[in-house]
């Protein structure tokens, strides 16, 4: 299993849509990498690229304002990591789609998508999680 | 200022390491060369008030281990998915170097990682290179940067 509770910021809807994600790009992950012919995965691959592009979405939207609710002060630059990997999501879909649902493509994509959603909860997340500790506002007993 | 740097990215290699890993036991020493003939390149160009790559060197062993660590499956091979995930780790361990060195008025951005070696035919004011052992593996950082303007580093 990718989750791992130290990744728990202490917000139960913030904690259930991460949990969300990682169990998505597991089960991508594990349908991409599964023995067998492409083509027969890529409905499957399409399913979950499709959730993810809106998923993520509404997750940063909520997480966004979450911030706002507690004044964190790494918002905007918070945002911006967002923004920047909407658009990348956004832009290998369209490549991948134009490709005619290229597997090298979303090997690619996998790997990056397992590496920075680790790191982004593990650290950047994280850091909201101490503000608001700092500040008494904390969530779930933490 | 290269021990600064040298200091900056072995800094940020380790906490990566260790949050993203879970690898505690992790040491580093300078390295001139580092023979490694099977391993996996990646260069994270750097642009700003200072210019050139960092290339770190990824054994395909250590490169295995790493992604096996984070997606809980056996990875036997080095392939594209390999290969995105020990690039985005490259870049993550980079963009943690250019916020501390952002604290120092220096302004840098980081280029989209490529898999490539380094470029032995270009001069650099800043050069240093370290090994990072860890219980999975070696890495290497090749730190090849050209300062653009005085700074504070």
């Amino acid at each position: 299993m990718l989750w791992k509770d130290k990744y728990e910021l202490g917000v139960s809807q913030i904690d259930a849509q991460h949990k969300e994600l990682f169990r998505r790009v597991e089960s991508f992950m594990q349908t991409s990498r599964s023995a067998g012919n492409w083509e027969e995965k890529v409905p499957k691959l399409n399913e979950t690229l499709e959730f993810m592009k809106t998923y993520v979405v509404e997750h940063f939207r909520d997480e966004e304002e979450y911030q706002k609710s507690i004044c964190y002060p790494g918002y905007e630059a918070h945002k911006q990591i967002h923004t920047g990997m909407v658009n990348y999501v956004l832009e290998v879909s369209k490549q991948y789609e134009d490709s005619n649902f290229n597997e090298q493509l979303m090997q690619q994509f996998g790997g990056k998508l397992l590496a920075w959603l680790i790191n982004h909860v593990a650290a950047e997340d994280q850091r909201i999680a101490d503000y608001a500790i700092k500040k008494g506002v904390g969530g779930n007993g933490r | 200022m290269v021990d600064n740097l040298y200091k900056a990215f072995v800094d940020a290699t380790h906490n990566v390491f260790h949050l993203m890993l879970d690898l505690s036991d992790i040491s580093d020493h300078p390295a001139d060369e580092f023979q490694c003939d099977d391993a996996v390149d990646i260069a994270i160009p750097i642009v700003g008030d200072l210019e050139g790559d960092v290339i770190y060197r990824f054994p395909v062993t250590t490169s295995l281990n790493m992604v096996s660590i984070m997606s809980g499956m056996q990875v036997e091979e080095v392939d594209a998915f390999v290969t995105s995930a020990i690039s985005e780790i490259a870049n993550i361990i980079s963009g943690n170097v250019l916020t501390v060195l952002s604290t120092n008025e220096m302004t840098c951005d980081l280029l989209p990682p490529v898999q490539r070696q380094p470029d032995e035919n270009k001069e650099y004011e800043l050069k240093t290179s370290c090994c990072i052992q860890t219980t999975i593996g070696l890495v290497c950082l090749d730190i090849r940067l050209n300062r653009v303007k005085a700074n504070h580093v």
